[in-house]
């Protein structure tokens, strides 16, 4: 008996911390919501106002935010499996000490703290200032009514695990963008199928992070995993399947139906002036994690994974877009089929083919569906404040198709880039549902 | 890459080498003009001081304040005190000023612009600041007292940004506009927080005051505005540059301004075209000579030159324009000195011909928000030459002007009434600058100051136009504009080797003065229905 209750005891005293760990980060799930939605709604304004922050350089702070939130939960709740070991080289995060007290709201709220804190380090004096007020204001809130040893405890044990992640980051080859990421030099390829600048900003001369296809991945093995087929040979044969392509977007931008036009503003989501189109779907999981009433686990955890695969996503869609190099729609247009059209969106300043829009929101509808299912239906609100009434849709696929096809009704991509783009974000988030976060 | 390519590029080649050898041309025919800079000898020491409320203005009014003609300057002194310098240089000679008690030492100054409120001869000055505007009357022999209540301004309580000024038909006082910023109470979340801007009219034709201010809704935190004659119409709008840092759904704005109507603004029906930049600073002027003025708007990296997309549409021209700013070469986007590849940060912006060659050229101040890490932190201010295939030429080095302080506002002004334009920095957190223009120049020269009877003495709205040969330069006689910055008194106009030009002014009410031969290099005073009358300094 001495015996088993030697063999046993461990097994209970292990049982009990899981159980009493779980229970008391249960308990705290509510008040620990409140942090991170919070400083995802600070996040989606410093994407917006940090002119570094372009779609695939915000997709990676969404990533890596997510990620950080996640894991600190993950320390404190049994039910949670942490994503080190399965995202590439994160190591396991610093653990918790064992029959200690800690609030998970306070943890979150420290980690995210520190993240936010680095990854817009660069932002204006306006972001900084409401980085630190708000992170004040949330500190406060999360720790209101604790016990000070607890407080300190668990702001350490964020701040650690913060640490992990932004140590991880680091490595990943996207950590510094210079001049908002356009390099200073740039050799165009000289060839007829070749991208060239298409717009009159002088620092737009060159392509946007050229080498953001090589940066290390977060779910997926490398920026390669997801590769697209070529896109239909350049012609400018008007028998050709790229001839008929661009007629279609000429045709397309032409006869715009007012709906078109819409959906063409409503997933413009221009880098500067909206969260950009990761923040878009940020802005759809949380409207949607917000309808479900979910807690802390469910949050980050979502969260986690969408950044995830939205981070991917541009990795591997620049990675097809370097390797291809393709013409936009209004250079070839111009050049071969009326020389005074123009796209109702900004041709953005790098390579065609596949379209980010349609690569991440390929990504983003198959993880949340895989989150919260194939058929859920809901309304999107997210460019209400900026004038732009809310847009409703059946499922993440339908909002998804609707995205990249707002890209031929803006003008800036041909249907090739839009449906292999699509493929692509499928390919990509395939790595992420694969991801387990529950035990 | 195919025969068919092969020869397009043919032509392409072709032209790119004509275009090079023509570039080289036209910078050899650009006078570089020479300045010296004299802040330590001149006496001026102010700083637009203060941390976040502070970071945009930063401005200086060049005017007149004690009837010597000579251009004084009060410069924005932020968090600190405004301070008002008057001009002591002698004529041609290094530049010297003394600080003066004028009243105008008011702390929370963001933005100064000289105006003769209320037509008596004497220069007002409205000041804009974090906190209550005030309209400051000039009580001559630079002293000047607090007329908010006597004139009935409502000077808010805000963070104000811009101003501009006008006179609507038939008014004995100004119409005003002010330009807002964000909620600065708002701490944690002031995007979408932007204050409306305000129109000040008067509250009738012979009122001495101002009606309560009509809000100019939306509002997209306005960082400059600027009443003018765009389409020459005889009737001036009011044209708004707004940060994108902070608003919601915003753009850039032009608002129509119909005589005892209600401001509207411009929108797509009107053929006005969306643009969204980080809007900082106007400046306005004629410079391809098709008589409507192109505006040149600061922003963060590059900066756009905006011109008439159709100035000869059938009906009148519409309110689109096209952004002509890489084709003239005055993105000036980064750096030009050093090894720095950031973008830079501009904010006033002028055009006035500072080598008298009889082109307007393009004075840009710059300087970082903060420490911002994106942007260049070694920003030299840009002086741009325009050569004579209308492009222009990078000189702010050779010229000796690349100052790299934290510039905001500014002011191109012959301080010494030598016939060359000097210049006046306003820089945050250190000491504002000046740069004399020390070298003879070949091209000649004419300034002129406006007169007219009636509320609005200097004829703000007028068109003055100085032809040489076959050439019209045009000046919309303006006050607004710029960053934080506005200036009164002689208007300059580079001749080239013209030794005389003829002038004609158009006045704000349309009516058209008969051309006049002036000689060149002099001050002439050009009073309506009188023949121009020479002024000599010294």
């Amino acid at each position: 008996m001495a015996l088993l209750g030697r063999i046993v005891a461990p097994f209970v005293i292990l049982v009990l911390a899981l159980f009493g760990v779980a229970s008391a980060a249960r308990a705290d799930d509510r008040a620990a919501v409140e942090p991170i939605r919070d400083w995802y709604r600070l996040t989606l304004e410093l994407v917006r106002h940090t002119p570094t922050y372009s779609p695939p350089v915000a997709s990676r702070a969404f990533a890596y935010l997510g990620i950080a939130a996640f894991e600190a939960l993950a320390t404190g709740d049994a039910r949670l499996n942490s994503l080190a070991g399965q995202l590439n080289g994160l190591e396991p995060l610093p653990s918790r000490e064992g029959g200690r007290d800690y609030a998970d709201a306070v943890v979150v709220q420290a980690a995210m703290a520190d993240v936010v804190r680095e990854l817009f380090s660069n932002t204006g004096p306006t972001g900084q200032r409401a980085i630190s007020s708000f992170g004040k204001k949330l500190q406060a809130k999360a720790a209101a009514g604790l016990p000070a040893g607890t407080v300190a405890r668990s702001e350490a044990h964020g701040q650690a695990i913060a640490a992990h992640i932004l140590a991880w980051s680091r490595g990943d080859g996207g950590a510094v963008v210079e001049n908002m990421g356009f390099p200073a030099t740039y050799r165009p390829r000289a060839a007829p199928d070749a991208w060239v600048p298409t717009s009159l900003v002088a620092q737009q001369q060159a392509p946007l992070l050229p080498g953001w296809g090589s940066n290390r991945t977060f779910a997926m093995p490398d920026g390669s995993a997801c590769g697209i087929p070529a896109p239909p040979a350049y012609s400018e044969d008007p028998g050709s399947a790229f001839y008929r392509e661009a007629a279609e977007v000429y045709r397309t931008v032409r006869d715009l139906t007012p709906e078109q036009r819409e959906i063409a503003r409503f997933w413009s989501d221009d880098p500067m002036l909206s969260p950009t189109p990761p923040g878009h779907w940020i802005s759809i999981a949380l409207q949607v994690l917000e309808d479900d009433g979910a807690d802390a686990a469910r949050t980050a955890e979502a969260l986690a994974l969408l950044g995830t695969g939205m981070a991917d996503a541009f990795i591997g869609c620049w990675h097809a877009k370097f390797e291809y190099d393709l013409i936009r729609p209004v250079t070839y247009i111009h050049r071969v089929i009326d020389p005074k059209w123009e796209p109702i969106l900004i041709t953005p300043p790098f390579p065609e083919y596949p379209s980010g829009h349609s690569t991440q929101s390929g990504a983003a509808a198959a993880v949340l569906a895989g989150l919260f299912g194939a058929d859920r239906a809901f309304e999107d609100a997210t460019h209400v404040d900026d004038g732009l009434p809310a847009r409703s849709y059946a499922s993440f696929w339908a909002a998804a198709e609707e995205a990249a096809l707002s890209r031929l009704y803006g003008g800036i991509h041909f249907r090739a880039a839009i449906e292999r783009g699509l493929e692509q974000g499928r390919c990509i988030g395939a790595y992420v549902t694969a991801l387990r976060t529950r035990n | 890459m195919t025969a068919r390519h092969t020869r397009r590029l043919l032509p392409l080649l072709a032209a790119a080498s004509l275009l090079a050898a023509a570039q080289a041309a036209a910078q050899e025919a650009v006078v570089v003009p020479r300045f010296v800079e004299e802040t330590a000898s001149s006496g001026i020491d102010t700083v637009y001081a203060g941390e976040w409320e502070y970071m945009v203005g930063g401005g200086t009014a060049v005017f007149d304040c004690d009837g010597d003609r000579k251009a004084d300057a009060l410069i924005a002194g932020g968090a600190g005190v405004a301070s008002l310098y008057r001009n002591a240089s002698d004529v041609g000679g290094t530049l010297r000023f003394e600080r003066l008690e004028s009243g105008l030492e008011v702390e929370g100054v963001s933005g100064a612009w000289p105006l003769d409120v209320d037509g008596d001869g004497i220069q007002d000055v409205v000041l804009l600041r974090v906190g209550e505007n005030l309209a400051m009357r000039g009580l001559g022999q630079c002293r000047f007292e607090r007329a908010n209540e006597a004139w009935g301004f409502d000077g808010g309580d805000a963070w104000s940004t811009a101003f501009a000024a006008t006179w609507e038909r038939g008014m004995a006082l100004p119409t005003l506009a002010v330009g807002n910023y964000i909620d600065r109470k708002e701490e944690a979340f002031p995007w979408g927080s932007c204050t409306d801007n305000s129109l000040h009219r008067p509250a009738g034709a012979a009122a001495m005051a101002f009606a309560p201010p009509q809000p100019l809704v939306p509002s997209y935190c306005a960082l400059s505005i600027l009443f003018t004659d765009w389409n020459r119409s005889g009737r001036p709008d009011l044209r708004v540059s707004n940060d994108r840092e902070y608003y919601k759904g915003g753009q850039e704005q032009l608002w129509r301004l119909a005589p005892g109507e209600a401001a509207t603004v411009y929108g797509p029906s009107d053929g006005w075209k969306s643009l969204k930049i980080w809007g900082m600073g106007i400046a306005s002027h004629d410079v391809d000579l098709d008589g409507y003025p192109e505006y040149f708007l600061t922003s963060m990296a590059d900066n756009k030159l905006q011109a008439l997309s159709d100035p000869v549409a059938a009906g009148g021209p519409l309110p689109d324009f096209k952004d002509v700013a890489f084709a003239r070469g005055v993105t000036a986007h980064r750096p030009y000195v050093g090894d720095m590849v950031k973008p830079s940060t501009a904010w006033h912006a002028q055009f006035d011909d500072v080598n008298n060659d009889g082109r307007a050229d393009l004075f840009v101040v710059k300087g970082n928000v903060a420490e911002m890490p994106d942007f260049a932190a070694e920003d030299p201010n840009n002086l741009l030459l325009q050569k004579p295939d209308g492009t222009f030429l990078e000189a702010g080095d050779t010229a000796g002007v690349a100052s790299t302080a934290i510039g905001r506002g500014g002011a191109l002004a012959d301080f010494n009434l030598d016939g060359r334009l000097d210049m006046l920095v306003v820089n945050r957190w250190t000491s504002a600058q000046v740069w004399r223009s020390a070298e003879a120049l070949p091209g000649r020269w004419l300034q002129l100051e406006l007169r007219q009877p009636g509320g609005n003495r200097d004829a703000i709205g007028a068109w003055i136009e100085v032809r040489t040969g076959d050439r019209v330069q045009r000046r919309e006689v303006t006050v607004g504009g710029g960053h934080a910055s506005g200036q009164a008194g002689w208007r300059h106009f580079g001749l080239g080797e013209a030794t005389s030009a003829e002038l004609r002014v158009l006045w704000p009410d349309g009516e058209a003065g008969a051309w006049q031969r002036l000689d060149a290099d002099g001050f002439y005073i050009v009073e309506r229905g009188r023949p121009a009358v020479a002024w000599t300094p010294g």
